[in-house]
């Protein structure tokens, strides 16, 4: 079972059990620390601030020195811009943002139905060389991303897949089936096989007391593992940019990338795009809050 | 084993054209039915201009056309194309390559050879044959001049230089003369003015900024980048010349300019423009439009408030009166379907008659044919539109060979480390010099080429 | 082979009945065509697009092959190898991409273990804490370079200008060479900090609450229930999160190429940085094969090492 934020909260040291002789040092203490954690989170919170500020001021504000925290002129038009062309129309910012909508989503969707039968395959049944079989299968999302887009981009050549949305969605999934593998097979485990033995002594085959029983019970696992993948495919910045050049295929972070560097940078644009495109991570994150540690280890770490 | 043998299969099927594929001499008969023109360029005004343009006015010749023009970030401009040049398919039919990139690109034989089409199809004597050698010939000539015998690849789409911008209201309505007199003005400006910097340059080490610069004030001092006949650099760069140039840039021109300028590229040079914070800068021609926009500038809230303060100038002179080339030329993609390179073929026609040109000049664009550069039409579309006409027998371009992505990059890094105090610049300089004749060297190298 | 997830605080029993009996020899059989049906073609992907783009890579490496050059490529055998383990320039960025990672991975270690600290000793607010500190780990990082690339400019960014309010000269956050390369650090710092957070805060509120009762029982001063409950208990997982952050700061590209994009000069310039200027600049693809190849071998054999090293740790 994975750490999550809300049991968080539920439990802790018990820190009000120290004995009264100590309450006053105790006291100082807890303010000290009560200080220490504002200033980090202030500090840690600030850029997210910022961009919320800059999104939202005219450009003449932002470059203001000294910079305005309070006293500017409020406008939308960043947000706007964000999503409509200047002529009229929808903004190139926007078409990247469907991209990304559509590559992320089919390739998550390709990851968890390759990864999860595999995973329950891993949990139950003895696979010769198992322990190799996973390490192998963990190591190549070890490769640096900047490494593998070499080899992958002659590949690409011959078949005809650059600068495609499923060139993209490929190497996503084989991305993501690595960590699907791992995070979903310590969910299974979870489920004790006796539900699939009992399934099957009723007449069942292992197949169908997989399909009926245990996939029912992985479910929530799986929307969880769903959404990590989604966000490493919502946010991956090399192989969109080496791999894909047009506007038709290329993804939203590439896109951001590109506001900078014509002959005046926009940065109220950019901070009104980086919110509209983070806002859904942090939703799904929000969502999948109870199995983040699991998320962000390759579900190495489940506490 | 079996995987080795195929492997070696899929690498070695290409590379049978050494050299680039001819386009026809006549354009061939071209399609009735819908198709859609492709061009690639970096993300900046002009491309959103030529976009309009086109569709504005190509499709009431040719109305089944449609003009797209793809943009990438400008600091992914090369690797955009010579990626999918890699690949041996474009989704682009009309490559808009940096001069110096047409090297790389015809040994490659990623574009088309369009000497025998530009015979039968344009008026070369438009031209000043600088502007037609320099986005269009391979090999470069050593003059820098057009070889007539030289095969021909691309036509000049848009011209550009370096503009010198000055503030009037700040250092009077004439502009310096000399380079060592703009440095003494800008100085005296600073110091006049305290939170104005007296420059503001590219300096960054992306692109081709830095380089750029150096190679510009290189120039200016009497020096030479390399001497092409011999294949030198080592020794022709880092020259007396060359020291100098070094020197004035790192110790007179950079402590003008303001603290942590040492990454800054076409936006922020405009953007401390805009914000009265140079007395002097130096930016494109063809990116200074923007700092016209009373919506981005506190230099006024009009254009015309804006042009009382700012002046454009072309650059001052010193042991020599030599500018910067900018601009890029359109070519034909080699990976281009034939009905595609024929319609690229007949755009190109199209594009370089003399009234369209002038269109392009009004549209804001920077045309190349002479006619069009000293069409009212040119001159009164920007201020800073006769500083390009005045600056077009000055221009001097780089080493337009296939190894120019190397070249400029080292060139770039160690500008940018001697601009930003990671290298002196003595040391900068003599390491671009032999790092450079390293590359341009190492074709008989074992193993280990572009570290 | 080292196992990471032997490191798992799994609730004990449950991994035992793993693997069910093994009743009649058909449904044996069943069940292993089943297993070779689920995982071959999640393996088959692997094997696609991981196995043999790599195996490729190996080839080209000993080659002088350039994918824009094209012609056939010419063996170099160990050629490229040698001329990469020799070359200054290559040495230079070890330096950097080592200085980078120890200095990243040990401030967002402390600072991540600081936080996770402070927050398990709150009762009240937890919740909103911890996900308000995750924020910055779920951006892109070309969100994160972006836009601390406009909050560190000298003349206009926001840190500079509050540097200034309490009358602090100007700092050039990403042109001078020590600073850059500092800047890097306390982006990625920055980004990365509560994914240690996170993992921290696991293992801290994993601290069974008698282990705590009983010392205080025994008035046992609050530093050595620290040291002789809290950190042991911590430690393990701390030390997986410090290989995960290890790893991912080692192939770290995105950030760099947005920020600094190497400079000033080649200050900043990573070995992921390097291997993409040497593919995609030149286009010197077998060397750019080679230099991958030798990062990926150093990451698995510095992964092993760790990995051994942990094993030991757990059972000393």
């Amino acid at each position: 079972m994975a750490v999550s934020v809300d049991e968080a909260v539920a439990t802790g040291p018990a820190r009000d059990r120290t004995p009264s002789a100590r309450r006053l040092g105790g006291r100082g203490r807890s303010v000290l620390e009560v200080v220490l954690l504002t200033v980090l989170a202030v500090v840690m919170l600030f850029p997210v601030l910022w961009m919320i500020e800059t999104s939202i001021k005219e450009n003449r504000d932002v470059y203001a020195i000294p910079a305005k925290f309070f006293n500017f002129t409020v406008t939308m038009d960043h947000f706007k811009d964000v999503f409509v062309a200047p002529g009229g129309g929808r903004s190139a910012l926007s078409a990247a943002f469907l991209n990304s909508v559509l590559v992320a989503g089919v390739s998550t969707a390709l990851a968890t139905v390759l990864g999860v039968p595999a995973a329950w395959a891993y949990s139950r049944f003895s696979v010769k060389a198992k322990k190799d079989q996973l390490f192998f299968i963990l190591s190549t999302r070890f490769m640096p991303p900047v490494v593998v887009v070499i080899p992958i981009f002659l590949m690409y050549r011959q078949v005809g897949l650059i600068d495609s949305k499923l060139g993209l969605i490929l190497i996503y999934a084989a991305f993501n089936v690595p960590f699907t593998i791992w995070m979903m097979k310590g969910f299974v485990d979870e489920v004790p096989s006796e539900y699939e033995d009992a399934a099957m002594l009723d007449g069942y085959t292992r197949l169908q007391a997989f399909w009926r029983f245990t996939l029912p019970l992985l479910l929530p696992g799986i929307a969880a593992t769903a959404v990590f993948a989604l966000i490493f495919s919502w946010n991956e910045f090399v192989f969109a940019i080496f791999l894909t050049s047009s506007d038709g295929v290329r993804t939203a972070p590439p896109a951001i990338a590109g506001l900078i560097g014509g002959t005046t940078v926009d940065w109220g644009l950019v901070a009104a795009a980086s919110l509209v495109f983070a806002l859904p991570v942090l939703i799904f994150a929000y969502l999948v809050r109870k199995h983040l540690v699991a998320g962000v280890t390759l579900g190495a770490v489940r506490r | 084993m079996l995987v080795v043998t195929s492997m070696a299969a899929c690498g070695g099927d290409e590379g049978t054209n050494a050299s680039a594929p001819k386009a026809p001499a006549t354009i061939p008969e071209l399609t009735k039915d819908p198709l859609t023109l492709s061009f690639i360029w970096f993300d900046w005004p002009p491309a959103h201009a030529l976009e309009t343009f086109a569709n504005a006015e190509y499709t009431k010749e040719r109305p089944n056309v449609t003009i797209k023009v793809n943009t990438v970030p400008n600091a992914n401009w090369h690797d955009a194309m010579f990626t999918q040049f890699a690949a041996h398919k474009t989704d682009f039919d009309i490559p808009i390559l940096d001069s110096q990139h047409i090297g790389e690109a015809v040994t490659n034989g990623n574009i088309l050879d369009i000497t025998d089409f530009v015979k039968q199809n344009i008026e070369v004597d438009a031209y000043n044959p600088y502007l037609l050698a320099a986005y269009g010939q391979f090999p470069q000539a050593e003059t820098g001049k057009r070889d007539e015998n030289a095969s021909l690849y691309g036509l000049p789409l848009l011209g550009d230089t370096w503009t010198m911008i000055y503030r009037k209201d700040l250092i009077g309505d004439t502009p310096p003369q000399t380079w060592d007199e703009m440095i003494s003005v800008a100085e005296k400006c600073q110091t006049d003015n305290p939170g104005v910097s007296g420059l503001a340059f590219h300096q960054a080490n992306g692109s081709d900024a830095a380089a750029v610069t150096y190679n510009t004030v290189n120039g200016v001092y009497g020096g030479n980048l390399w001497d092409a006949k011999s294949r030198k650099i080592e020794g022709v760069l880092n020259d007396a010349a060359g020291q100098e140039a070094m020197d004035v840039l790192v110790n007179k021109m950079k402590p003008l300019t303001a603290k942590g300028s040492g990454n800054w590229f076409i936006d922020e040079v405009n953007a401390a423009v805009a914000q009265g914070k140079a007395c002097i800068a130096f930016n494109w021609i063809a990116a200074s439009g923007a700092l016209l926009d009373p919506k981005e500038s506190t230099l006024g809230t009009t254009k015309e408030e804006i042009l009382s303060k700012l002046g454009f100038a072309t650059l001052p002179s010193q042991k020599t009166n030599l500018v910067p080339l900018g601009g890029m030329g359109m070519h034909v993609s080699a990976y281009s379907s034939e009905e595609k390179q024929a319609e690229a073929l007949n755009f190109m026609k199209w594009f370089e008659q003399a009234d369209i040109q002038k269109k392009w000049a009004a549209a804001g664009g920077v045309p190349a044919r002479t006619d069009a550069l000293e069409s009212p039409e040119f001159l009164n579309a920007g201020p800073f539109n006769k500083v390009y006409a005045d600056s077009v027998s000055r221009m001097r371009d780089m080493w337009n060979v296939p190894e120019y992505a190397r070249l400029i990059d080292i060139e770039n890094t160690n500008v940018n480390a001697a601009l930003n105090g990671a290298k002196s610049p003595q040391d900068a300089l003599n390491d671009i010099a032999k790092e450079q004749q390293a590359v341009l060297d190492s074709s008989s190298q074992k193993g280990g080429g572009g570290l | 082979m080292s196992d990471p997830v032997s490191l798992t605080t799994d609730h004990p029993g449950q991994a035992a009945s793993a693997t069910p009996p093994a009743p009649g020899r058909s449904r044996h059989l069943s069940d292993r065509w089943l297993a070779v049906a689920f995982i071959s073609p999640a393996l088959l992907l692997l094997l696609a697009m991981s196995v043999f783009p790599l195996l490729w890579a190996l080839y080209l490496s000993f080659t002088d092959y350039s994918a824009t050059r094209g012609g056939p490529a010419h063996f170099v055998w160990f050629g490229n190898y040698t001329a990469i383990l020799a070359s200054e320039q290559v040495h230079l960025r070890a330096l950097t991409t080592l200085i980078y990672v120890v200095g990243a991975v040990t401030l967002q270690t402390v600072l991540g273990f600081t936080i996770a600290y402070l927050i398990s000793r709150r009762t009240r607010g937890r919740g909103l804490l911890t996900t308000l500190f995750l924020i910055p780990m779920m951006l892109s990082p070309v969100v994160v370079g972006l836009f601390w690339r406009f909050m560190l400019d000298a003349q206009f960014g926001v840190i500079n200008s509050m540097l200034g309010s309490l009358g602090l000269g100007q700092v050039e956050w990403l042109t001078r060479q020590q600073t850059a390369l500092f800047s890097l650090i306390v982006v990625d710092t920055w980004q990365w900090t509560p994914f240690i957070m996170l993992i921290a805060l696991a293992g801290l509120t994993a601290v069974p609450k008698y282990l705590y009762e009983a010392a205080s029982i025994d008035r046992a001063s609050e530093w050595f229930r620290f040291r002789t409950i809290t950190l042991p208990l911590v430690w393990p997982l701390l030390l997986i999160a410090v290989l995960f952050r290890a790893i991912e700061a080692f192939r770290l590209f995105d950030l760099v190429y947005i920020l600094t994009s190497g400079g000033p000069g080649v200050s900043t310039e990573t070995l992921s940085f390097h291997v993409y200027k040497v593919a995609f600049l030149g286009f010197n693809t077998g060397t750019a094969s080679a230099y991958g190849i030798l990062m990926v071998l150093i990451v698995i054999i510095l992964t092993q090492l760790y990995l051994r090293y942990l094993n030991k740790l757990k059972e000393d």
